[in-house]
């Protein structure tokens, strides 16, 4: 009996905490923040973001949640779509980084604020190459570009174009290497970079829905004739790191003498120690490696719109655009021209012109593929 | 629990939703998989990888084995202490640790250096990565099983065998081996299994291509979204290491048996 009296009541615990998060309800000026980036994303919104924010507006809070990854998010904005629908509570505000196209029909519906009419007081400083759309909130971004150490390789000679940089790996053999593709975004968008090269630097030629076969033959396979002939000057005759970081560790046991990085891990890198202070880094100026901005959307049936509203806007402050610079390691999302003249300066190498972003989709399963298949065998090593 | 995935693991892969949405039965991706060279390369770099774990897995771990069974006193401890070690380390870090030490310019590199020895050819990314990795990591598993064995091997015959005036090596080959061949057997059936299967160490230190299994089927499922040819090379993969189960199986049962 005793048993069964412990049975009854555990699984009645179980089945009310299953119950508990349903009763919950979005509270008045308690903002419901949805993230599906990194750890150190929400680290930094933990950290800088939130003490600051509700230090500025009192009586406003963050609740920070993490949904696990972008499906997670999109699973919150299902229920979103759902919920005005019914007119019900959305329980989410802010989702820190997503594309407003999603879920498909999302923006006609009118799920998310349309963040050019909606009166930002810092809307206008938004660096222009950071739009995507007037429903979404650019607040930082990260580029691919290449870490190299100076003390090998003298800033003044640091290739500045493709045409450049591949003279360079032949001139000196063993020097760079870059990650396989499907592995991290750094060799991944390298790769890209090459396939816009060969591709005559026109982005605009590879969209989400223009992918067939014919069309990826035709574009990859010269890609990959310049990447094979490449593969003899790399690293250890051909090699390919798994990884972003295994690339970076390369390069601070100084094995090589350039990379291709993220702006932000390298940024975060040499803050930290993991990469000297004598580690330089270069943007090609012909066309940028590609990478890209993260966007905050706003939902608009959400029970605390207008102070998501004001988050967003705080975001694009000089403080925190900052932050995302020197604690994030990431670009702001504003124009160079708001953020303090010590850092620009300080950055000036890596301040994007262009910042290419390859569509994803069946472009990226064709790349990946494509690349183990015809770039990463077929060599011969010693 | 076991048996249903394997055989609706083989079902999924013989019969392939058709156009029309009814399933017919077709052997195309196991024909793909053995016509395709990239595969098969694949196939080759993991049994090869698995084949020299194996045979340098024995010639380190039964000497230690040995010493461990015989040898008393606190060197003993030190030495067992350092050969169950590699249970504790979680791949990824071993991964990272290989690279530190063996990788270009690591701590061998430095230590060479000081020296003025010239740099080793590292091993960091080529199929050696993950055999230097997978051997090191397998050696508890090893020495465990056939530390085992060796407990079967009583003190009193091999003194027997000594008072009759047999040498080391006659004591070792006449009297260690012929019990623990089941040991042995037992062992290298469970290294081959592990390793044949192993994905962390093959994903960090080995090469782009070949690709071992393991990061290959997690590759084709992921980044490809193909379901059907990474469960197809699943089960490739399977029948190989049944080969292998049946050695296990078959040394067991024969010990049940005496």
């Amino acid at each position: 009996m005793k048993r069964r009296a412990f049975l009854l009541s555990a699984g009645g615990a179980a089945a009310g905490m299953v119950l508990l998060p349903q009763l919950a309800r979005a509270e008045a000026g308690r903002i419901d923040w949805y993230t599906g980036s990194d750890q150190n994303i929400l680290d930094f919104w933990t950290n800088i973001v939130q003490p600051k924010f509700e230090a500025a507006n009192p009586g406003i809070t963050l609740n920070l949640v993490d949904a696990g990854d972008n499906a997670g998010l999109q699973a919150i904005g299902d229920r979103a779509v759902a919920a005005m629908a019914s007119s019900a509570d959305p329980q989410a505000d802010i989702f820190e980084s997503f594309d407003p196209r999603l879920p498909k029909g999302a923006i006609e519906a009118g799920l998310y604020v349309n963040i050019k009419e909606a009166g930002l007081s810092n809307y206008s400083k938004i660096n222009p190459l950071a739009f995507d759309g007037d429903y979404s909130v650019p607040y930082r971004g990260s580029q691919v570009l290449l870490a190299y150490d100076t003390t090998k390789l003298d800033p003044a000679n640091a290739p500045k174009t493709f045409a450049d940089l591949i003279a360079w790996i032949k001139a000196n053999p063993g020097q760079f290497i870059y990650n396989r593709p499907d592995k991290g975004g750094s060799g991944g968008n390298f790769v890209r970079r090459a396939i816009y090269e060969v591709n005559g630097n026109d982005t605009s030629k590879f969209t989400v829905d223009n992918y067939s076969a014919e069309a990826a033959d035709a574009a990859l396979k010269p890609a990959w004739d310049l990447l094979m002939d490449l593969a003899p000057s790399l690293f250890d005759g051909g090699a390919y790191t798994a990884g972003n970081t295994p690339s970076l560790q390369l390069l601070s046991q100084s094995a090589v003498t350039m990379i291709p990085a993220w702006s932000d891990q390298a940024l975060q890198a040499i803050s930290t120690g993991v990469l000297p202070e004598t580690t330089g880094l270069v943007q090609l100026s012909d066309l940028g490696l590609p990478g890209g901005f993260s966007r905050s959307v706003i939902l608009a049936n959400g029970v605390n719109k207008d102070a998501a509203l004001k988050l967003a806007d705080f975001l694009l402050t000089e403080e925190i655009q900052s932050a995302v610079l020197t604690e994030l390691g990431g670009f702001p999302g504003v124009a160079w021209d708001y953020v303090s003249p010590e850092l620009r300066d300080k950055y000036k190498d890596v301040i994007p012109t262009t910042i290419p972003v390859f569509p994803g989709g069946d472009w990226e399963k064709a790349i990946n593929d494509g690349w183990y298949r015809n770039v990463a065998p077929n060599v011969v090593r010693e | 629990m076991i048996i249903w995935p394997i055989l609706s693991a083989i079902g999924r892969t013989l019969w392939l939703p058709g156009a029309d949405g009814v399933s017919r039965f077709s052997l195309e991706t196991y024909v793909f998989f053995f016509s395709d060279q990239y595969s098969i390369n694949n196939l080759m770099v993991t049994l090869w990888t698995t084949g020299v774990c194996a045979l340098l897995l024995l010639p380190i771990c039964l000497p230690i084995a040995l010493y461990l069974r015989f040898a008393k006193g606190r060197l003993a401890a030190y030495v067992q202490g350092l050969a169950i070690f590699p249970m504790f380390v979680p791949s990824i870090i071993l991964s990272y640790a290989i690279i530190r030490v063996l990788g270009p310019n690591g701590t061998v590199d430095l230590l060479f250096n000081s020296v003025g020895l010239p740099k080793i050819r590292s091993p960091y990314l080529t199929p050696w990565g993950p055999v230097i990795g997978l051997v090191w990591d397998n050696i508890p598993l090893t020495v465990l099983i056939l530390l085992s064995g060796l407990g079967a091997v009583s003190d009193q015959s091999v003194e027997a065998a000594r008072d009759v005036g047999a040498r080391r090596w006659a004591v070792l080959w006449h009297i260690i081996l012929p019990r623990i061949t089941n040991s042995i057997l037992v062992a290298i059936s469970f290294t081959v299994l592990g390793i044949f299967s192993a994905f962390t160490l093959p994903y960090v230190l080995g090469p782009a291509a070949p690709e071992m299994m393991g990061p290959f089927m997690q590759r084709t499922f992921r980044d490809l979204n193909d379901p059907t040819n990474a469960i197809t090379q699943a089960v490739i993969s399977f029948a190989f290491c049944i080969v292998f189960g049946l050695f296990y199986v078959r040394s067991v049962a024969k010990n049940r048996k005496t």
